[in-house]
């Protein structure tokens, strides 16, 4: 892991498909954002710079899911370069909703329908490289710490982030969206028969819709701990089909809500 | 212990009285739930419950709050809890669960932010009649001799009023003009006569706790754990709701500036991933099962064993709140049924 020297360390915020909002996220973190510029060396912020040189990082952190060849180049490129990588948001740790078109069977067919012809994209788009279906960045490369979000929360982000730029090792403790819910003395929407992804969903909003009786849709992606089998069941029980249970799972959770029913 | 009665009539001029003694807070109705609030005047109170999803815990062992600060030139120990909270309302099951706490925190190592917080509580019990979730008669904590600083037994027109401490003492002083020290042998027959309806009422049981430790004990290897586990969301929910769960993570937080911070308590739970990871990252306990009877046999076996009574206060929270039904009542009734069935021990 990189260790903090004299020098400022060097980080890197690089953005693939999604809707940016993390990167946006991190401009909007305005009591921090003085901070954010001065206490490292920020060499390259796709959002929020002009000038385009990939340089080595000591922290990179990567937004989005990888869907073009081209994508998948540059992230290597970039885990080559840094040291330490950082998933950031649900996009880049599971995948987001894009994940959803994962399939390559269906994912040619929508591409002949859009395309026509053998579904390939045109010569004069090659600056974004053929596309292919939305994958995590933990699909193809080492990643050190992920930061879930739809998009990041500051709470969630600064404690992570600045233990990085001091050279300290982040705390890895991933806890469900029902924690904070809890905290905030929330009733449980499953209790009274109405759907909540709460129990399998990554923590750090705060439980924020909850807390204003909105049942949680997974928007942070799945929680480490989770147990689908049992939530399937659970979402059964208040009048779901599996199918539709599946099909909510799968909205924001990723790659490892179809690692964990594979076995199915 | 002292006793007063106390006319309903002037209750919301007891409250007036209390509320000028520091910030008090009471349960509140919001939709389906109950919460500890802070109240206005006597009417924001209802007391026509059974238990609120986070219990008087949310006083002294809050979910979040911060232990330190520091900067480059050193650390400072940051003490929450100047305020007097005063909390009216408390059940004998959450009563209970601050002496559990009290013994925890405050016995033998005293933990400075527990006992700042303590120390400027003052809490007014309030009888209750128990739902079907109510388990306080088989967890003999379904009265209370000390713990409160004042106790209210509703009998219809009036309180009993019972006084635990010299802050309660001093809190009937002040009132004096508000009780009545004369109990009269109508006010005797009320009381043992609500006593005994709320007795019946009693609806769920636990196995008795005589033998809870020796059951865990023997069941320590039971395919029940397995049963439990695959079912267990892992959502941390039974620990949270739990008046007596304590557990606790500590987190450094260092500000953007990278020049100063924070150390902050973040209320845990076991059930939770990565709960029982230690230095050079082996976790002891890495699936559900594991956690889950870690859980159990900590609040029902491990308790008995070091202080002779249960973690368990029988607030029926768990029983409530947990979205798939695991809770005390089905995890010992499963494994009473265990050994019931394989060593006739029970009747």
């Amino acid at each position: 892991m990189w260790k903090r020297d004299e020098k400022k360390p060097v980080i890197g915020i690089f953005g693939f498909s999604g809707c940016a909002g993390d990167q946006l996220a991190i401009l909007h973190m305005e009591e921090h954002t003085v901070d954010f510029f001065t206490q490292a060396d920020i060499k390259f912020f796709h959002m929020a710079q002009s000038h385009q040189e990939v340089p080595k990082v000591d922290v990179a952190l990567v937004e989005g899911s990888i869907n073009t060849q081209r994508q998948l180049k540059e992230l290597k490129e970039i885990r080559e370069m840094a040291d330490v990588v950082v998933a950031l948001g649900t996009c880049a740790c599971y995948g987001g909703i894009q994940y959803l078109g994962e399939d390559e069977e269906t994912f040619k067919e929508r591409m002949k329908y859009v395309y026509g012809k053998n579904g390939e994209v045109p010569e004069f788009l090659d600056l974004v490289g053929q596309p292919k279906p939305a994958q995590p960045i933990s699909d193809f490369i080492e990643v050190d710490i992920m930061i879930p979000g739809c998009p990041i929360s500051a709470e969630n982000f600064v404690p992570i982030y600045t233990k990085l730029i001091s050279g300290l090792k982040p705390q890895k403790y991933p806890m469900p969206v029902c924690v904070e819910c809890k905290y905030e003395g929330n009733d449980c929407f499953l209790l009274h028969g109405k759907f909540c992804l709460g129990p399998v969903t990554s923590a750090g909003c705060n439980a924020i819709c909850p807390s204003l009786d909105v049942s949680c849709v997974g928007c942070f992606g799945s929680y480490e701990g989770a147990n689908f089998p049992a939530m399937i069941d659970k979402l059964k029980e208040i009048g779901l089909t599996e199918e539709d249970a599946i099909r909510k799972l799968k909205m924001f959770g990723g790659n490892r809500v179809e690692e964990a029913l594979k076995g199915d | 212990m002292k006793t007063y009665t106390m006319d309903k009539k002037v209750f919301p001029e007891f409250i007036k009285l209390v509320k000028s003694k520091g910030k008090l807070f009471g349960p509140i109705k919001q939709k389906n739930k109950y919460s500890f609030e802070e109240i206005n005047d006597s009417s924001d109170l209802d007391f026509d419950y059974q238990r609120t999803i986070i219990g008087i815990k949310k006083f002294l062992t809050p979910p979040k709050y911060k232990t330190m600060i520091f900067n480059k030139e050193g650390t400072e120990d940051v003490f929450d809890g100047d305020e007097t909270n005063i909390v009216i309302g408390v059940h004998p099951c959450d009563i209970h669960s601050v002496k559990i706490l009290d013994r925890l925190f405050l016995a033998n190592i005293k933990d400075p932010y527990y006992a700042k917080k303590r120390d400027n509580l003052v809490i007014i019990g309030h009888s209750c009649l128990p739902d079907d979730n109510c388990l306080c008669h088989s967890t003999g904590t379904d009265m209370v001799e000390d713990g409160f600083d004042l106790f209210l037994t509703d009998l219809g027109d009036y309180y009993l009023v019972w006084v635990g401490s010299d802050k309660g003492l001093s809190l009937t002083i002040a009132a004096d003009n508000l009780l009545s020290e004369e109990t009269t042998e109508e006010s005797i027959r009320d009381y043992v006569a609500w006593q005994q309806k709320r007795s019946s009422m009693f609806k769920k049981g636990m196995p008795s706790f005589k033998y809870m430790a020796d059951i865990m004990n023997l069941n320590y290897d039971s395919d029940v754990w397995e049963q439990f586990g695959e079912k267990c969301l892992s959502c941390g929910t039974c620990s949270l709701v739990c008046p007596t769960c304590n557990c606790f993570n500590v987190e450094d937080i260092i500000a953007m500036n990278t020049e100063e911070g924070f150390r902050e308590r973040q209320l845990d739970s076991c059930t939770l991933p990565y709960y029982s990871v230690v230095a050079g990252d082996h976790d002891f306990r890495p699936n559900r099962t594991a956690r889950l009877k870690l859980y159990y046999t900590h609040k029902l076996k491990d308790y008995i064993g070091r202080w002779g009574q249960p973690g368990c206060v029988g607030c029926g929270r768990c029983v409530t709140y947990c979205p798939v039904n695991i809770n005390v009542v089905t995890v010992s009734d499963a494994l009473f049924g265990e050994v019931c069935e394989t060593q006739e021990v029970c009747e």
